[in-house]
């Protein structure tokens, strides 16, 4: 393309890039300066506050709530999203407009709303506070998401492959089995992993609807609330960390599905 | 198999693929947003609600010109971060579309990695970054830059827009780039070539082919913010009086749930209201060409 501003573009993504990782660069930065203050100039470089982090147990029961949590979540939104994501990639009927705002609508709603709606619902309807209303309330906040990843996919998947095996005699649950399955796995991974990441990150949801069983979302905020610390900033460096890992995963899987 | 019953099976198909889904938003989202909305029409008395509908609650917080006040600011404020991130997103995503060829799929993962990392450690890190005794003042002082720590990076309105256009960024730079992505370079050529200036082009042919994408990030910044109650108030400070946590006050210490239900009610009609509005205007706008072309 023609276009003679291309260095200056570059040079400001660049710069763009580096507003959106300073913050998480410097985090990583004081997680391993040994002065109490997180500030500067250093003091020096040491583990300790990594060391901390491992051997607090609140964290540790933390994060065994939030897996209790993000498992059933991931297979939840994982199963539904799916099901929506086939619907509106491969099926034409009255009504698909609703589906899909029906669908996206928990997006919309401001998630403070959303969260005290919940807490409203389940007093009316007299259901206690546990581990299973969080796996609802974030269910309906992540599917969305997994659903647009994984409807991505199977956009990018050939229809032609579906009718050709229909043509040769199929069934649709054969077809479904034999190649629509298979070709939108990826998609169906991806969209996974990234459930399981915004399961672990959501906060707001949770705290409204998690009652006595804190995730690790709930415990960091409380902390960080009141007094920020060395040790909280290598926890959050870890949780970044996890995260990037899975999402570098998820999106591996992702792109290998789009491009083949 | 007969056409009958292949149009059978299909309908059964349509059925258990939607069906769960329908149920599943049905109880646990449309069902609680109805006895939110429920809620506002009762009353409160000592600790009781009194289920005897009114128009009260709605009365008392359109009456009111805090509350009017507080969401007419959610509103702006909306409407101002999604304009600040259409104005840096834009770039950005026009490079990435039109420019990177190798690294365009790790690039664009790259801006999603603090996204799903959640609000929490975000703001936290930025906590970290802008307090009083936090990294930049200590950083600017101890290079001498300045002597006395800058007040206002924290807990101030300044960091709010910062803390909340970081946020909601992605949110603009991703159906930008798709829509970008879409654009087909000829135009560009053949408006250049009939010797339309660059601003001319920019306004008269890249806008409107790429309005879908601008619109669709704007509403997305948009909504975010209006809903966003954890940024103002772990970052804003004293600014941080929102609606929704004032909303969220008086389902907590307050217990005023009827008035809380009735102004949460009041924000999504005047949310609902602005993003029909603006929505219908821009699909009139030259600007929204693209959109009316692709319907």
């Amino acid at each position: 393309m023609r276009f003679s501003g291309w260095a200056a573009l570059r040079g400001y993504s660049i710069a763009v890039y580096g507003f959106v990782y300073l913050p998480i660069m410097l985090m990583g930065l004081f997680s391993v300066n040994s002065s109490d203050m997180i500030a500067f100039p250093l003091t020096g470089f040491t583990l300790d506050w990594y060391n901390q982090i491992l051997h607090d147990g609140r964290i540790f029961k933390g994060l065994l709530t939030t897996m209790a949590v993000a498992f059933p979540v991931t297979i939840i939104t994982t199963v539904l999203g799916s099901m929506a994501a086939l619907v509106l990639t491969r099926h034409k009927f009255k009504g698909k407009t609703a589906f899909l705002a029906l669908l996206v609508l928990p997006f919309f709603v401001p998630k403070l709303i959303f969260a005290i709606a919940q807490v409203t619902f389940l007093s009316d309807v007299g259901i206690t506070k546990g581990l299973y209303t969080v796996w609802i309330s974030q269910s309906m906040i992540i599917l969305p998401f997994v659903t647009v990843i994984i409807a991505s996919v199977l956009f990018r998947v050939d229809k032609r492959l579906e009718e050709a095996a229909g043509d040769l005699g199929a069934t649709p649950w054969q077809t479904f089995r034999r190649v629509t399955l298979p070709l939108m796995k990826n998609g169906i991974l991806a969209g996974s992993f990234i459930s399981f990441v915004l399961s672990n990150a959501e906060y707001t949801v949770s705290y409204f609807t998690s009652g006595r069983a804190q995730p690790l979302s709930v415990l960091v905020a409380s902390d960080f609330r009141f007094h920020l610390s060395p040790s909280l900033n290598a926890l959050a460096m870890l949780i970044v960390l996890f995260n990037i890992l899975v999402i570098v995963i998820s999106e591996w899987f992702r792109r290998r599905a789009v491009q083949a | 198999m007969s056409l009958k019953r292949i149009d059978r099976v299909r309908q059964l198909t349509l059925l258990a693929l939607t069906g769960p889904n329908v149920l599943f938003l049905a109880v646990f989202c449309v069902a609680p947003l109805a006895v939110l909305f429920s809620y506002s029409f009762f009353q409160v008395s000592f600790v009781d609600i009194v289920r005897e509908p009114t128009l009260a609650n709605y009365a008392r917080v359109l009456e009111s010109a805090t509350y009017r006040g507080l969401v007419v600011k959610a509103l702006l404020y909306g409407i101002g971060i999604a304009a600040v991130c259409s104005v840096i997103a834009y770039p950005l995503a026009f490079f990435i579309a039109k420019r990177v060829r190798v690294y365009k799929a790790p690039l664009l993962t790259l801006l999603l990695i603090p996204l799903y990392t959640g609000d929490l450690i975000r703001i936290f890190a930025w906590r970290v970054v802008l307090g009083a005794e936090g990294v930049l003042n200590s950083l600017l002082m101890w290079l001498g830059v300045i002597k006395e720590p800058i007040w206002v990076l924290l807990f101030s309105p300044f960091s709010t827009v910062v803390v909340l256009t970081y946020n909601y960024l992605p949110f603009m730079v991703l159906p930008l780039w798709a829509a970008i992505e879409a654009m087909d370079d000829s135009f560009l050529e053949a408006a250049m070539d009939l010797g339309c200036r660059r601003t001319a082009t920019f306004f008269k042919v890249v806008l409107p082919l790429t309005g879908a994408g601008l619109i669709a990030g704007f509403m997305m910044v948009f909504v975010l913010v209006v809903g966003d109650y954890l940024t103002p108030q772990l970052i804003g400070g004293s600014s941080g009086v929102t609606v929704t946590s004032a909303i969220h006050d008086m389902f907590g210490a307050a217990f005023d749930w009827p008035t809380g239900s009735a102004l949460a009610w009041v924000l999504l009609t005047a949310m609902a209201a602005f993003i029909t509005a603006a929505v219908y205007l821009f699909y009139k706008s030259p600007w929204g060409r693209g959109i009316r072309r692709a319907n």
